[in-house]
């Protein structure tokens, strides 16, 4: 007891010493800057605009919440929607199976070719969008293109592009983003893999848990904040999902692969509908804090295991 | 430390007397999509021409990097002192940032100045303007006549002569098919790609109406353009466009296939020609435009005629406000569209020009000169090809998609093109 009393003025003075006066608010300054120039102004700004629309003779007028339902009226809003719902279901939980598999394997199997492995994986994220765009484009080409010289060994002749095909463009779009991705899932399950702790896995194999067991019993579940982590990232790139389907189908054939990021550049700069499309973005920015919001509820805010341990603590 | 001291002392001098001399150059700022070792050429010339203006350009790539650019400099009002420009649709998004050019223009080049623009042009320039607006915004610099390029050299190995009825480039299509050549290559990946071939066609059963359609004067859905609509499927159904032309993109795929002699047609333009100016290795058939001729699309089931020269204005400049009020912009923007610098543009074959009078001088072969003056003939009784309104062209892009996927049938595509073209002119 007397222990801790004499501890306390001392906590007492550093706590005292550390808020030492108002001045020490100005070291907030250069974070709280760059906040409001290039987060909250720019938010601030395309609220404001979402409620103005431009007319024939060039005339900025307030139209309120017209706009906004207009867009919901819209059927290639809707169609839009439906591609992010089916690009997230799809791309998501595929990247993560196989970027974990991947890495599991590589982890647990491979040795000297361990650094050659995780490498050629990770290439596709770090090679540019518009090379990956140019060669699926290519690869997707029927007759003449590079997947047809491998199918013309097996008598199959391609009879359109995936991507020229209004059923099929969002899917073959989604098979490059998976390729190009599942790297990065691969690598932060590898850094998961690298970081569980010897003595469970030990524990675990003394009792008697062996290959698919193992990963399903303890790897899996050991590895749930990396899983959580990429559920997170995964939701933010699919609402963020631009260049390759820009550089690829420009959203089209007919919006048939349209995504949120086409969608508001092709209304704003294309067209020339500021108005319209700030009001897409603001339903873009709702939509991705309803979606935050509920990952915050159901999944916590901490997703690191040192996170959780400080918390408990 | 003396050393140090004078070496010093010399290099500030240096850098005062280096400033002082950049500080007597007027500079005109410029950005555009244009090619830019060109319009490094063309501005070497200008500066020749006129010492102590030094002209800076910015290229961009026309999208999404050029047209994000432009929104967001004319939202903080930085735009520079000239931007490039397409007529309509483009210059009508920046019609309140652009200084209306007509004073200037008659003062620079005399009060008929506006009957030396090919009148197809000269149509594009007021191309939506507000009624009772005449002001130009854009002065153009080049000119297109759309066509058909073929490669001559395969046609000619495959005895195929140059197609003169629809039949004849089915055969030519099989043909080159079955040759293991590309028939005629079609980016319709790219709306623009799909745009012209349409013009074209719409243009053998009515021409003129398609202008009309999009000014709200006649429907879409008139029966001449459902025809026109009708034989854009064709072209896909009867296996002239190569498969899967849907998912494919003219630049760079279709032009590099083209060039490499891997295409025996492409639907382009007159700025096709430039490529026999572009940097060695040229492939054989680029070499002078040896490989490499044209012809306009020929009448199609139903149709009256082949297709018109359809075209219009390649790329045009706008005078900014800002641009306004430095004197040394309009004199740079007067010499790249009818000048100095738009003769070394043209000396690149990059494209056929605005105003007449003008010709490529330098190394030119007989073929090319040939080449440019059909294109030249045809230029002044070119069809329209620019919509004024984004909404419209790409309403009508959509439903050529649609078409051709074999989603919607022509006639309810173009209803939808009817919807767009309402709701767009406020009806």
């Amino acid at each position: 007891m007397s222990a801790i009393s004499g501890r306390a003025p001392e906590l007492v003075s550093k706590r005292h010493r550390r808020f030492a006066g108002p001045w020490t608010y100005l070291f907030l300054l250069p974070a709280v800057a760059l906040f409001v120039v290039f987060i909250a102004y720019p938010i601030v700004w395309v609220l404001g605009e979402s409620f103005f629309s431009l007319d024939r003779g060039g005339a900025n007028n307030f139209v309120g919440l017209d706009t906004y339902l207009s867009v919901l009226a819209d059927p290639v809003f809707w169609v839009v929607v439906r591609n992010m719902f089916v690009w997230g279901l799809i791309t998501i939980p595929v990247q993560m199976i196989i970027g974990g598999t991947i890495a599991y394997f590589i982890e647990r199997h491979t040795d000297a070719w361990r650094g050659f492995f995780r490498t050629m994986f990770f290439l596709p994220v770090v090679t540019s969008v518009s090379v990956i765009s140019l060669v699926w484009v290519q690869i997707y080409a029927p007759y003449y293109g590079i997947a047809q010289e491998y199918l013309k060994l097996f008598g199959i002749e391609m009879a359109s592009s995936p991507i020229g095909d209004p059923s099929t463009a969002i899917y073959a779009l989604i098979v490059v983003n998976i390729w190009q991705w599942t790297g990065f899932s691969m690598l932060m399950y590898v850094a998961g893999i690298a970081n569980l702790p010897t003595e469970v896995l030990d524990a675990a194999r003394v009792d008697g848990a062996r290959g698919l067991r193992l990963a399903w019993s303890v790897i899996i579940p050991m590895l749930s904040p990396v899983t959580k982590s990429l559920l997170l990232l995964g939701i933010i790139g699919t609402l963020q999902t631009f260049p390759v389907v820009q550089l690829m189908t420009g959203g089209g054939p007919n919006h048939a692969s349209e995504v949120f990021g086409t969608y508001v550049f092709r209304t704003s700069f294309v067209l020339g509908d500021t108005g319209r499309g700030a009001t897409i973005s603001v339903i873009v920015l709702l939509l991705a804090l309803i979606l935050s919001i509920i990952q915050i509820v159901y999944l916590g805010a901490n997703l690191s295991p040192s996170g959780r341990r400080e918390e408990r603590a | 430390m003396k050393k140090v001291l004078v070496l010093g002392a010399t290099l500030l001098s240096a850098s005062i007397l280096s400033t002082a001399a950049l500080a007597a150059d007027k500079e005109v700022t410029v950005w555009s999509w244009f090619i830019q070792s060109t319009m490094q050429k063309s501005i070497d010339a200008f500066q020749k021409a006129h010492p102590g203006i030094k002209v800076t350009y910015t290229y961009y790539n026309y999208s999404p990097e050029y047209i994000t650019a432009l929104k967001a400099a004319a939202a903080s009002d930085s735009l520079p002192d000239v931007i490039g420009l397409q007529p309509g649709s483009l210059t009508q998004q920046y019609r309140d940032h652009l200084s209306p050019v007509n004073e200037l223009a008659a003062k620079e080049w005399g009060a008929d100045w506006a009957e030396k623009v090919f009148p197809v042009n000269r149509k594009q320039m007021l191309m939506g303007n507000p009624a009772g607006d005449t002001n130009y915004y854009i002065i153009p610099q080049e000119s297109q006549v759309l066509c058909v390029w073929y490669n001559r050299k395969i046609f000619e190995t495959l005895g195929i002569a140059v197609p003169k009825t629809y039949d004849e480039l089915k055969a030519a299509a099989k043909k080159l098919s079955d040759e293991g050549y590309l028939p005629l290559f079609q980016g319709a990946a790219d709306g623009w790609q799909n745009e012209n071939i349409f013009l074209m066609l719409a243009g053998q059963f009515a021409p003129g109406l398609t202008d009309k359609a999009q000014a709200g004067e006649a429907p879409w859905t008139s029966p001449e353009l459902v025809s026109a609509m009708k034989a854009w499927k064709a072209l896909f159904d009867d296996g002239i466009f190569q498969k899967g032309a849907l998912g494919a993109h003219a630049y760079p795929t279709g032009a590099q296939l083209f060039a490499q002699g891997k295409v025996g047609m492409m639907a382009l333009g007159s700025w096709w020609m430039q490529e026999s100016k572009f940097p060695p290795p040229l492939s054989q058939y680029v070499q002078n435009m040896d490989g490499f001729d044209f012809f306009y699309l020929p009448a199609v089931p139903g149709a009256k005629t082949a297709s018109p020269p359809v075209g219009g204005v390649d790329i045009g400049y706008g005078l900014t406000k800002n641009g306004a009020k430095n004197p040394e912009a309009w004199t740079f923007l007067a010499s790249l569209t009818n000048g100095e610098a738009l003769q070394e543009a043209l000396n690149d074959l990059n494209d056929l020009p605005a105003f007449a009078g003008h010709e490529p001088k330098g190394d030119v072969s007989d073929h090319v000169k040939d080449l440019y003056k059909r294109f030249m003939d045809d230029l002044p009784k070119a069809e329209n090809q620019r919509f004024a309104i984004p909404a419209i062209s790409e309403a009508l892009d959509n439903a050529l998609a649609a078409v051709a996927a074999g989603s919607v049938d022509p006639e309810a595509a173009l209803n939808n093109v009817q919807a767009a073209t309402d709701k767009a002119l406020g009806k």
